[in-house]
């Protein structure tokens, strides 16, 4: 066909004439929302929804709604029981979990002992990549003595073994499932998605829970852009955001139309060191990096107040481990840092770098902040912001002397701090690398075999006290977590401290005014 | 070449796309021995020669791969995502076209004037800002205080065509002031040039009206640059939409690439990189075969 010079310039201003301008006009259409439908915004679309694997606790959020496992959360982040009716230790000192009579897959099928077996073997399978896998292959054994009871008998003793089934990449699934289609017990089935863009839940009416959930769906849309996703709530697009920006909490806080709820002590920034690098190897010197930062300033300027200065392990105020006599052990102290630092043989301080990442603004303005405070007794830490990926590389492979990590416990229970800071497990990323601190790994393995709650507490306050000894990492700042909502959004509630990321958990009690 | 290109240096920049997954966590790190058997499930612990022949076979026969996140295949994610920037482009080249053509054009019959100056004035503004900034301030201006748009989303044309539209029209914007102001620029320059010609002065002379002037005499000649540089410009948008998309939320296909290169989804990013190099050769052939339509000149050559 001849594109003639009149016939292309004809098209263009046909085209012109299309462009949809009349649309900016006061009243345009807006996300259209649908009696009993709440509209969720997502911080990221959820990588995959596979039960098993942790993908993100957005992803969490959605698969909270699809399943549920024996245990959960109520409001308050005690345990409870889901899919289980009960649960305790028996007399020969395994864990025995009672099923509810009236749970069912949404394939109509009944929940039964048999499907948690073959869950948890699943879990801990040679070939499994489950995030728990670790855990469960701890199960020797799993026995079921009743129709609704199994017991689980495990090589060593497992006291915190009831909040393993509480965790929101754990659930159990029908043994009908296929590997990309499992079949959830949840409150809510999985409606549609939208990929990228959106997920769409229904109610489930043969949920075990009678009169929930008080929802009738929920559609969960992704806004990965911090700023947008709080004007997607405030101008009517959504009903309800997670990851508040920290920035935004004060102004929504005092907004009539809307409200916030924040956990605080949700998440922790730290500092990570190398131990197998001079002079990270001396606790004299990590000690000296932990008293040189003063908190203040990074929960200041990295989370506008939002959150609170962290001068020991990361305990938080409140829990029956927490002992106020060591939550300040690296209280601020640049003269104590100086003195520890000659002590080490670095009068003079030493050069250094610092790693951190460019990709989330809260891990390099913590790396900038500590660098500052670090300079002022001597240390000079060059910053390396790779993105995260690389980030992730270079901190598995021990290829860093600092490092900078924001991280939250995988439960309110002590133990949740170990994959944090026990300098036993194997290196990882998000652990200092090669640090002996074999007082606060030993102190960490008494704890997690102790059943006596007074032995349990005396167990993780000599960790608490070993680790400001050895520093095997060193707290800088709790970090609050916010959701906020629209008013007419009733019965949602953050979890307490480290449970935030599993108040998915309480959208089943959620509705509208 | 290309594809060659892309995955090498892939492949040579630090990150194990198995360790991302099984850590989006972002808290503890994954069990190592989870992180190995993932690893070999996606076969990315095979030697980096047989991943390169097996790319290399793939894409022979058509076969762009799957997600290494959720198995997906490229090919399909990117028949969905394509259309959604290929129209986000087209509504802001449309838009451009429709500001600056007029603006440019009446601001070189009148240069000097107080319109030219204040036309000139705001391209160089919305040239300076970068097109995020515009992107955000639209947003906070017509989303959060007026309360006239969507902040920003996505629905098929098809489920609710009202609301697609609603939903393109800011980031339509945000692209079309930027590109626009280009565009502005180029017209303003090209009429000018062309309104010194002795066949416009000729024009002019044998008493024809100033608009049939400009429509058939000025215009004719001056929008064939413009139109050249518009091709190249919507060639560079096809990668340069990153940041409207990520704004305004629109799930076109720059997203899935930097959410692909974040995770080292290796077959994602090389098929999305291999697709935008097409289309890029692809634009510049049409804008060839365009300029050559519009100027005589050329087609005789």
């Amino acid at each position: 066909m001849h594109a003639s010079r009149r016939s292309v310039l004809a098209a263009a201003a046909a085209a012109a004439a299309a462009l949809p301008l009349p649309l900016l006009r006061p009243g345009s259409a807006h996300a259209q929302a649908r009696p009993g439908f709440l509209r969720f915004g997502l911080s990221t679309f959820p990588p995959n929804l596979q039960p098993w694997v942790s993908t993100g606790a957005a992803a969490g959020t959605v698969k909270l709604q699809l399943h549920r496992s024996l245990l959960g959360y109520d409001r308050s982040g005690t345990l409870v029981g889901e899919l289980a009716e009960s649960w305790g230790r028996d007399e020969a000192g395994a864990w025995v979990f009672k099923l509810r009579p009236n749970a069912f897959f949404h394939n109509g099928d009944p929940v039964t002992v048999e499907d948690v077996r073959w869950s948890i073997e699943q879990i801990a399978g040679e070939k499994s990549t489950a995030y728990m896998r670790a855990q469960f292959q701890l199960v020797s054994r799993i026995e079921t003595p009743g129709a609704r009871t199994i017991r689980l008998v495990t090589s060593s003793p497992q006291p915190t073994l009831p909040t393993w089934f509480a965790n929101y990449n754990m659930f159990i699934l029908s043994r009908k499932s296929e590997p990309n289609a499992p079949i959830g017990a949840g409150p809510f089935r999985l409606a549609g998605t939208e990929r990228g863009t959106a997920i769409e839940v229904v109610a489930f009416d043969k949920y075990y829970k009678p009169g929930f959930p008080k929802l009738r769906g929920i559609r969960f849309v992704a806004y990965p852009d911090e700023t947008l996703r709080v004007t997607a709530l405030r101008s009517g697009d959504v009903d309800i955001i997670e990851y508040v920006p920290w920035q935004s909490m004060a102004g929504i806080a005092t907004d009539p139309r809307l409200s916030l709820a924040e956990t605080q002590g949700a998440a922790v920034m730290e500092v990570l060191f190398n131990g197998t690098r001079k002079p990270f190897d001396d606790p004299r010197v990590r000690r000296a990096v932990a008293h040189a930062v003063k908190r203040e300033d990074i929960v200041q300027a990295v989370f506008f107040g939002r959150g609170g200065v962290l001068e020991g392990v990361p305990i938080p105020e409140g829990s029956p481990y927490y002992d106020p006599a060591l939550a300040r052990g690296w209280a601020y102290d640049p003269a104590r840092a100086k003195a520890l630092l000659a002590e080490a043989g670095y009068p003079n301080g030493f050069g250094t770098t610092l790693l951190s990442t460019a990709t989330y603004s809260m891990h390099k303005d913590t790396a900038e902040v500590v660098q500052q405070h670090l300079r002022a007794v001597g240390i000079e830490a060059e910053l390396k912001l790779p993105d995260w990926p690389t980030r992730v590389a270079l901190g598995g492979r021990g290829q860093y002397d600092m490092a900078i990590f924001g991280t939250a416990a995988d439960s309110n229970d002590p133990e949740g701090l170990a994959s944090m800071m026990d300098p036993s497990l194997s290196p990882a990323y998000s652990r200092s690398f090669g640090v002996q601190a074999p007082r606060t790994a030993e102190a960490f393995a008494r704890g997690r075999s102790e059943f006596d709650p007074a032995r349990r507490v005396d167990a993780y306050r000599e960790m608490q006290a070993a680790a400001l000894e050895e520093v095997p990492i060193a707290g800088l700042a709790w970090r609050s977590q916010g959701y906020a909502m629209d008013r007419r959004v009733q019965g949602f509630t953050n979890l307490p401290a480290a449970l935030s990321t599993s108040s998915g958990f309480i959208l089943e009690e959620t509705s509208f005014l | 070449m290309v594809a060659s290109i892309v995955f090498l240096s892939l492949h040579l920049v630090p990150g194990d796309p198995a360790e991302l997954l099984l850590s989006s966590g972002g808290g503890g790190a994954p069990d190592p021995a989870a992180v190995a058997e993932l690893r070999a499930q996606l076969g990315l612990d095979r030697p980096l020669h047989v991943q390169y022949g097996a790319f290399l076979a793939g894409l022979v026969r058509g076969d762009l791969g799957a997600s290494i996140v959720d198995g997906y295949p490229v090919l399909s994610e990117i028949g969905t995502r394509l259309p959604r920037t290929l129209e986000l482009i087209a509504a802001g080249s449309v838009l451009a076209l429709a500001l600056a053509i007029p603006a440019g054009t009446l601001a070189a019959s009148r240069a000097g004037a107080g319109f030219d100056r204040a036309a000139s004035g705001a391209a160089a503004l919305l040239l300076a800002v970068p097109v995020f900034v515009v992107g955000t301030l639209l947003v906070l201006l017509l989303a959060d205080l007026l309360h006239w748009m969507p902040a920003g989303g996505y629905v098929p044309l098809g489920q609710a065509p009202l609301q697609h539209l609603t939903l393109l029209a800011l980031p339509a914007l945000a692209i079309g002031l930027g590109l626009g102001a280009v565009l502005f620029r180029m017209t303003r320059a090209a009429v000018l040039d062309v309104l010194g010609r002795d066949h416009v002065r000729t024009a002019r002379a044998k008493g024809l009206a100033p608009a049939r002037v400009t429509l058939r005499h000025v215009l004719r000649l001056a929008l064939t640059p413009v139109l050249t540089v518009l091709g190249l410009h919507m060639g560079a948008l096809l990668g340069g939409t990153v940041l409207v998309e990520y704004v305004f939320n629109w799930p076109g296909l720059s997203t899935p690439l930097l959410t692909a290169v974040s995770a080292r989804d290796y077959p994602m990013v090389m098929g999305i990189v291999l697709v935008i190099s097409l289309l890029f050769l692809l634009i510049n052939l049409v804008v060839d075969l365009l300029y050559a339509a519009l100027d005589p000149r050329v087609r005789g050559a």
